[in-house]
């Protein structure tokens, strides 16, 4: 058994040889750690009930609604440009991934100001199950994100590790936004 | 093979999140972020005696009703209650730094108000020109209330569910309900021009019906669109 080597195009479970899980590991528990950081610090912070508005709104909480509906929108196309990439879609072209990395960093920057106002002015709060799903899903977001940085800096990581992460990250997000915005706007 | 663009997109997120935050902690209130006197329903259990040790320290002499500028609102919080010349109800939920606000006379006179939290003051305004300010005052919300001209002063408490501001709005109709700590309710329903003394609400179950219209009541927690 041992000495037969398995094609890795016939094992689609197997890795093929060269991959490293170890990276993984390491970038899954960086971003983990990530995650519990910025719960511990939204959970012993005491919230300040106040943090700079973004003008031109009508309050803080529509401009972060705002603002976290752009980023929305930009993980739609970054689910779409992924899928291009991996050729799931007729989605071809020297600009597809140009457009993935630029419109993720940008969404990632966008996305900052709403969570540092969710950190710093309300912090991580267990008031209802809603504000306890937010809390939380803003918390895993940004570890998620952090273990896909990690995970994209080397090429030797398993087929799988990518999609994954970014799976989490655009899950995380779409969560982010149903908890906070869709609640904002219905509620 | 490493990339090194992941890392730097990383590090561009962590600067923006440290600028955020700086820029956050230059312009808090003063007083706020180095006292941090944190509302009751924030603060987690733990930490509330150390808390109030570190307030009592730092504050020796203003014990009594000169600490209200130490005081901050907790973050989610009602108060409800009636005006001092008993002319109407009034309602104020804060929620982080938002806060909505109620004025009504059950019969015809009724304004929502929106603004923000700084520190211990709210001032919030309505569409149609109302303004309230009001300030915490041990426990209690202090303030003045202004609407077409009338001044109405109150002093509210805190009003724990089912008491707090209600409100539920149909294609025609809107209503607003203050249900008070001893149950009693004060509410108007208006429908464009026409206002009327707002139907009995159930806050266990919300529905209520309106000129023809099934529509369900909210609580208003603050952040709001009113």
């Amino acid at each position: 058994m041992t000495s037969v080597p398995v094609p890795a195009s016939e094992a689609p479970t197997a890795e093929p040889s060269g991959t490293k899980i170890g990276p993984v590991v390491i970038a899954f528990v960086v971003g983990s750690a990530v995650s519990i950081g910025l719960g511990v610090y939204g959970r012993l912070h005491t919230p300040t009930g106040y943090a700079v508005n973004i003008a031109g709104f009508s309050n803080g909480p529509a401009a972060k609604a705002f603002l976290a509906s752009i980023v929305m929108a930009l993980a739609i196309l970054q689910i779409v440009t992924a899928m291009g990439i991996y050729g799931r879609i007729p989605l071809r072209g020297a600009w597809v991934s140009p457009l993935h990395r630029w419109s993720g960093r940008l969404a990632v920057l966008i996305s900052v100001p709403v969570a540092v106002h969710c950190l710093y002015a309300l912090g991580f709060q267990t008031y209802d199950g809603r504000v306890i799903a937010h809390s939380l899903f803003g918390c895993f977001f940004y570890g998620a994100f952090v273990f896909k940085m990690l995970i994209l800096t080397r090429d030797d990581s398993p087929k799988w590790a990518l999609p994954l992460a970014g799976g989490l990250v655009l899950s995380g997000l779409t969560a982010l936004w149903i908890t906070g915005v869709l609640y904002f706007l219905v509620a | 093979m490493k990339h090194r663009s992941p890392l730097v997109t990383l590090a561009a997120v962590a600067v923006a999140f440290i600028i955020m935050f700086t820029v956050n902690m230059l312009v808090s209130p003063p007083g706020g972020s180095s006292a941090e006197p944190a509302g009751p329903s924030t603060a987690p259990a733990t930490s509330a005696p150390a808390q109030q040790t570190t307030s009592a320290a730092a504050t020796p002499s203003a014990s009594t009703s000169e600490s209200t500028e130490d005081k901050t609102f907790p973050n989610k919080i009602v108060y409800a209650g009636r005006t001092d010349d008993k002319s109407g109800a009034i309602a104020v939920a804060v929620l982080g730094d938002q806060a909505a606000a109620y004025f009504c006379d059950g019969r015809s006179i009724e304004s929502w108000l929106r603004g923000t939290v700084q520190a211990a003051d709210i001032a919030l305004k309505s569409n149609d020109g109302a303004t309230l300010q009001a300030s915490l005052d041990g426990d209690h919300l202090k303030g003045t209330v202004k609407i077409k001209n009338d001044r109405s002063k109150f002093e509210i408490d805190e009003a724990k569910k089912p008491a707090g501001l209600y409100r539920a709005r149909g294609s025609k109709t809107t209503i607003g309900w203050i249900v008070l700590e001893d149950g009693s309710q004060v509410g108007i329903q208006t429908a464009a021009a026409d206002s009327a003394a707002a139907p009995e609400l159930n806050p266990e179950s919300p529905q209520v019906t309106a000129n023809g219209e099934s529509l369900d009541a909210k609580p208003i927690n603050g952040d709001e669109d009113l």
